[in-house]
């Protein structure tokens, strides 16, 4: 077996490898819970197919396929930006989305809040005593 | 005798570079929450593509198409982190429920910088 055999098998069986790779995180792109997962599944598929370019581009001794793949990267970052630009509002410091984000830290304070009230009556009808894990603020409640 | 040393080194770094790879795709799936599926994404766009390009460059030799590769990974190695920084920020204002996970991460300090307010 040559070299040039040798080096065709490598490639190839690497680009088998990251064509599973892609297929497993485009399943994760679908399924991904949250917005931000599927931005970061395609992201992470965006790298894998630079990757795979890259690889033909040698296997198949074509240099014009590295042009290909850096466009493909500049296409990719700026398709990753601009998604995430879509959920990023323009000036976070704005009056009325403070008071938003105030209103909602106030809920979730007031909410940590009640269940550990709720934890401590407990502990208090089952006679524990001691010291009980501090509130949010540092306080003991 | 030296070509085959070079095409083992060659094997070897491509082999990093799946493995890197494969971890970040597993840590992607694995980690629930989506702050640390970008840790392990990080690996793969830094180490993994690292290790491809030195893998390519060694195996073409000195030319017009290496300087081609370096440039992808420079690319590449200054673009992740400006993605990850716009990701988390995604993350931080479209996510509710994060104040539940910003006591068990960062205690109280996070709930003040939420509210938009000048320090």
């Amino acid at each position: 077996m040559s070299v040039s055999q040798a080096y065709h098998i490598l490639f190839t069986a690497g680009l088998v490898w990251f064509a599973i790779l892609i297929a497993v995180m485009l399943i994760k792109a679908i399924i991904g819970p949250g917005v931000t997962d599927r931005i970061l599944a395609i992201n992470m598929i965006g790298t894998m197919v630079i990757c795979c370019i890259l690889i033909l581009s040698v296997l198949l001794d074509e240099n014009y396929l590295t042009d290909v793949a850096l466009i493909y990267a500049m296409i990719s970052y700026i398709a990753v930006l601009i998604l995430a630009t879509v959920y990023i509002p323009a000036n976070p410091k704005r009056k009325r989305f403070g008071e938003d984000v105030k209103r909602e830290v106030e809920e979730g304070r007031r909410y940590v809040k009640e269940q550990r009230a709720e934890i401590r009556r407990k502990m208090e009808e089952e006679g524990f005593k001691g010291s009980t894990p501090p509130d949010m603020d540092g306080k003991e409640l | 005798m030296l070509e085959w040393i070079l095409f083992a080194v060659c094997a070897l770094l491509l082999f990093a570079a799946m493995v890197s790879f494969t971890g970040a795709v597993i840590g992607a799936i694995r980690f629930g929450f989506v702050m640390n599926s970008m840790h392990a994404a990080g690996i793969g766009d830094t180490f993994g593509i690292l290790c491809l390009v030195v893998c390519l460059i060694l195996s073409i030799g000195p030319g017009l198409n290496m300087m081609k590769l370096l440039v992808i990974l420079v690319f590449l190695w200054f673009n992740s982190p400006v993605s990850t920084h716009f990701l988390i920020q995604v993350e931080y204002f479209t996510n509710k429920e994060l104040y539940r996970f910003s006591d068990r991460i960062a205690g109280s300090k996070t709930n003040e910088t939420a509210s938009g307010e000048e320090k």
